[in-house]
């Protein structure tokens, strides 16, 4: 079992701050409505009033927060394993079956709760803030437009309050269907969730893949990708206290990152690949490259330079992000790929190196038909321009 | 990281901390009376309150009077014009000229309106008008052209020796002297409108219920206003007058809005700290929530049944009964009363505007409303000839029973008063039947001979006995579910009262099946999980 950094300080600070307001409004608010004695009624209407700002606030903050770290995705209701989530809290979890859905950075909630906390956010929320602002400021004929009576914004309004008191019960109680019954209350207070083994591989493997795909579409520099990659790998170790590549969970998450992986002996002999590095290079297995010296898949000049980045690592124990390179695959034919180098240490001595490849090949390509592309039409442009003068 | 989160916490907490202090800080300020916020008035330690002149120095004062009406003409030969201001007022013509909705302008007023207490004047004037600024109101042919006929001293005696005389038209008691009197005038005091306004109906306190001679020497609990240790306000503080014409009215009478006495004069739209509160007053009028009780010390007459009155002893004399706090519950020329101290008020709403039973309109509600005060929930300020909406008012209901035309469905005015037995007075010969034919043949009325008693209700709103702000109404007193002060008013939906109990029984059913829910789905859990760590 391992802990695995699942809410971000915004997101714990939002939540808690929403549990305290909800709760504050919730015991002010059916005060009002005169469901029980307890902070007196104005105090009630007091504490109610301001809670409602704070909460205003609050939800500011964060579609704010949502919007700009695309947390907002998370909301997008889905029907896929809906079905599964549904049979899996009416059955399966009273067997001991697994969660069909992993929570993970990208997709933090099951299909469920995207559906239900959708449904909060766009429904409940708004409907409560506007009910109680038209409740608040236009029952009183002062501004021209005023409400004929105060009765159906309230009902609306405590309609509101019953299905939000409703879901938080039903809310907290799923809290304790996590993987112990306090795993989902401790996440939310430190960030960190209790995991299984097999969750936290999903979960190493989605976050490189999620950096991955951030890489690709928000950077135009193709350089900057492994460097991205490498952070992305280290930021995922971190979380969940792998501290070397070679861990076998790391390795078995890599295989499926889209990544290339190598690792090269001292004296330049490929000690291991990966599933993706042989078939970017289109080979049938690894163990056609395994004991190969990595000249094999280079041009002469490129081995050259590549030559010095490597005596560079083994030397100082630098990691290097290595720009674009050339690769020559099994069938003569080229690729390009960007490319990591680290030191791998044993004893403290540095006896090989090791890194990623990320392919390129495909976005070079495109980039190059763009290019292509833009002159033509630069140049189409300048003859009709030179035609219209004449 | 570390920064940001400090920061989120600095920014939600630090109102939590605010508001609490500042509310604090606005009751400490409260309770000092001197940080009321007023507008237009100059407390009476800072006033000089010296009279600027000495009547009793004046040489037209020295001169014997031996009428009244020679008083009169003394003052207005200096004050001239006087007399013609006051002779355009309703103090002195007993009516007003007034539009009431839907039935044009009407000239009402004491003269001729009915109520559900002593029924009306006509046919009774000699003793009603005691209670008239003038001199010899006998009967309708009264001369309401004469400056001499005005009584300048009822006003304006400030020796409180002056009185008027039982039955007298108005005219002073003999015992008055003149030249004494007419020295000693200045500004009204209490004692000078009391002596009507407290007494009206027969006794002290029998109308208003706000309005008794306890006002003349009260503490701060019967009125904030008037309070003898305070600033012991005289009614002419409030009811500012220009050219003789008082500021106020009363809807018993009354009917248009305008010419109202009010709180904002002084004490401004927005004289609470509290934003809620002043908004409140948007439709809740002031002495809603600072009136809360009326006839705090002297007992008012709640209940008036005439219909009991003329029963007589054995040898045929009137009967006087009072209850065991000292008021009567019955007497034989009137009838049967109820009488109560410390009354809450009822809620009406109400936008300065009334309509009146005239003595002519045939009866269609059963309780004749006597008057009615216009308004409603959704009277916001338009519908009526007001530029303000309807407000919640802390009223006065007077609830009686009187004598009516049973052919011809109309209220009758039957004589009541006179010198002698034998001249058609009820109070006298305990005949309801001639009391009321010479009660109509005097309006030229017609009366069919088939008399009944109907019940009546009249609507006072209530202006007087502020109490101190310890003892307003709080939210509660309204915002309750059940037997709140305004659990009668229910036009429209006031929040802690009101409740849709479909949507309370679905919102508490919905909660509870999911509390239900949770808790089966729970066990089940923890009864598999037994079961199957049993098997392991």
């Amino acid at each position: 079992m391992k802990k695995v950094y699942i809410y971000k300080i915004f997101e714990r600070f939002w939540h808690w701050a929403q549990v305290l307001l909800i709760s504050i409004l919730m015991i002010s608010g059916f005060e009002i409505h005169s469901s029980f004695n307890l902070f007196g009624y104005r105090t009630a209407v007091e504490i109610h009033n301001i809670s409602a700002w704070l909460f205003l606030f609050l939800i500011i903050f964060a579609i704010f927060w949502h919007f700009t770290t695309g947390e907002w995705k998370q909301y997008i209701p889905t029907t896929k394993y809906l079905k599964a989530q549904f049979n899996y809290y009416v059955g399966g979890i009273f067997k001991g079956a697994p969660h069909p859905t992993k929570k993970l950075v990208y997709n933090k909630f099951n299909p469920l709760q995207r559906l239900i906390y959708l449904g909060l956010k766009i429904l409940v929320i708004p409907v409560q803030v506007i009910s109680g602002f038209l409740y608040l400021y236009f029952h009183y004929p002062v501004k021209g437009l005023e409400l004929q009576s105060l009765e159906y914004v309230a009902f609306v309004h405590i309609f509101g309050a019953f299905l939000l008191l409703a879901f938080m019960i039903a809310h907290v109680y799923l809290t304790t269907t996590g993987h112990k019954p306090l795993s989902a209350v401790k996440a939310m207070i430190t960030g960190w969730e209790e995991m299984s083994e097999e969750e936290v591989t999903d979960r190493v493997v989605s976050d490189i893949e999620t950096s991955i795909l951030k890489s690709r579409a928000q950077l135009k520099s193709t350089e900057e990708y492994s460097e991205l990659f490498q952070v992305a790998i280290n930021r995922a170790g971190k979380k969940v206290g792998i501290n070397s590549l070679i861990d076998t969970r790391f390795k078995q998450a890599i295989e499926n990152s889209g990544a290339g992986y190598f690792s090269i002996s001292k004296d330049g002999i490929y000690n291991d690949v990966n599933e993706t590095w042989f078939k970017l290079y289109k080979y049938d297995s690894k163990d056609e490259i395994i004991g190969q010296h990595y000249r094999l898949s280079r041009t002469e000049e490129d081995f050259a330079e590549l030559e010095k980045h490597v005596d560079k690592v083994l030397q100082t124990g630098q990691t290097i992000n290595h720009g674009e390179v050339k690769r020559i695959c099994k069938d003569d034919s080229v690729g390009y790929h960007t490319l990591t180098i680290s030191p791998v240490y044993e004893k403290s001595e540095i006896v090989g190196i090791e890194g990623f490849i990320i392919d390129t090949t495909g976005q070079l390509l495109a980039e190059r038909e763009l290019l292509k592309k833009q002159i033509r039409t630069d140049e189409e442009l300048k003859k009709q321009e030179t035609k219209k003068t004449k | 990281m570390k920064k940001i989160q400090i920061a989120f916490f600095i920014v939600f907490l630090i109102p939590f901390w605010c508001f609490p202090q500042t509310e604090m800080e606005n009751e400490e300020v409260q309770d000092t009376v001197s940080s009321i916020l007023l507008k237009n008035y100059v407390r009476m330690a800072d006033r000089n309150l010296t009279p600027s002149v000495d009547h009793s120095t004046f040489p037209q004062l020295q001169k014997e009077f031996k009428s009244a009406h020679e008083v009169t003409e003394a003052c207005i030969s200096c004050h001239t014009g006087r007399a013609d201001e006051i002779m355009k007022t309703n103090h002195w013509m007993w009516e007003r000229i007034e539009k009431l909705d839907g039935r044009g302008e009407v000239a009402l007023g004491k003269k001729n309106i009915l109520n559900n207490f002593c029924i009306g004047i006509s046919g009774s004037e000699k003793s009603c008008t005691r209670c008239h600024i003038g001199y010899g109101y006998t009967d309708k042919s009264f001369d309401f052209s004469n400056k001499l006929n005005v009584d300048c001293l009822i006003c304006h005696d400030n020796s409180n020796t002056y009185e008027k005389k039982r039955g007298g038209a108005g005219y002073p008691a003999e015992s008055v002297d003149l030249n004494y009197v007419a020295q000693s005038v200045g500004t009204p005091s209490k004692v000078n409108c009391g002596v009507c306004h407290f007494w009206g109906g027969g006794g002290n306190n029998v109308k208003h219920g706000d309005l008794e001679k306890a006002l003349l020497d009260c503490d701060r609990n019967v009125d904030v206003h008037m309070a003898s240790e305070g600033e012991n306000m005289s009614c002419v503080e409030c009811h500012i007058t220009e050219k003789h014409n008082m500021a106020g009215k009363l809807y018993a009478i009354s009917s248009e809005n305008k010419n109202r006495a009010t709180c904002v004069q002084c004490h401004t739209e927005a004289p609470h700290k509290d934003k809620i509160l002043n908004e409140h007053f948007i439709r809740i009028a002031c002495q809603t929530c600072h009136i809360p009780t009326y006839a705090k010390v002297n007992a008012t007459k709640m209940i008036w049944d005439w219909s009991t009155a003329g029963r007589l002893d054995e040898e045929g004399n009137p009967i006087h009964e009072s209850d065991a706090d000292g008021n009567h519950n019955y007497l034989s020329i009137k009838g049967n009363f109820v009488y109560d101290t410390d009354v809450i008020p009822e809620y009406f709403w109400f936008n300065g505007t009334a309509d009146h039973h005239l003595i002519t309109d045939k009866i269609d509600t059963i309780p004749v409303q006597m008057n009615s005060l216009g308004g409603a929930y959704l009277d916001k300020g338009l519908q009526q000839q007001t530029d303000k909406p309807s407000k919640i008012w802390p009223v006065k209901v007077h609830r009686g029973k009187q004598i009516y035309d049973t052919v011809y469905n109309t209220l009758i005015q039957p004589k009541l008063s006179a010198e002698v037995k034998g001249d058609s007075a009820y109070w006298k010969d305990f005949d309801w039947h001639a009391a009321s034919k010479a009660g109509m043949d005097y309006l030229d009325l017609p009366y069919s001979g088939g008399f009944g008693f109907v019940e009546t209700e009249m609507y006072w709103p209530l202006n007087h006995m502020v109490s101190p702000k310890e003892k307003t109404l709080s939210c509660k007193d309204c915002h309750t579910r059940n037997n709140g002060r305004l659990a009668q008013l229910n036009d429209f939906y006031l929040p802690g009262r009101d409740k849709n109990i479909f949507l309370d029984v679905f919102g508490i059913g919905l909660v509870a099946l999911v509390a239900l829910g949770a808790v089966f789905h729970g066990s089940l859990r923890i009864f598999f999980r037994r079961k199957s760590s049993s098997k392991l």
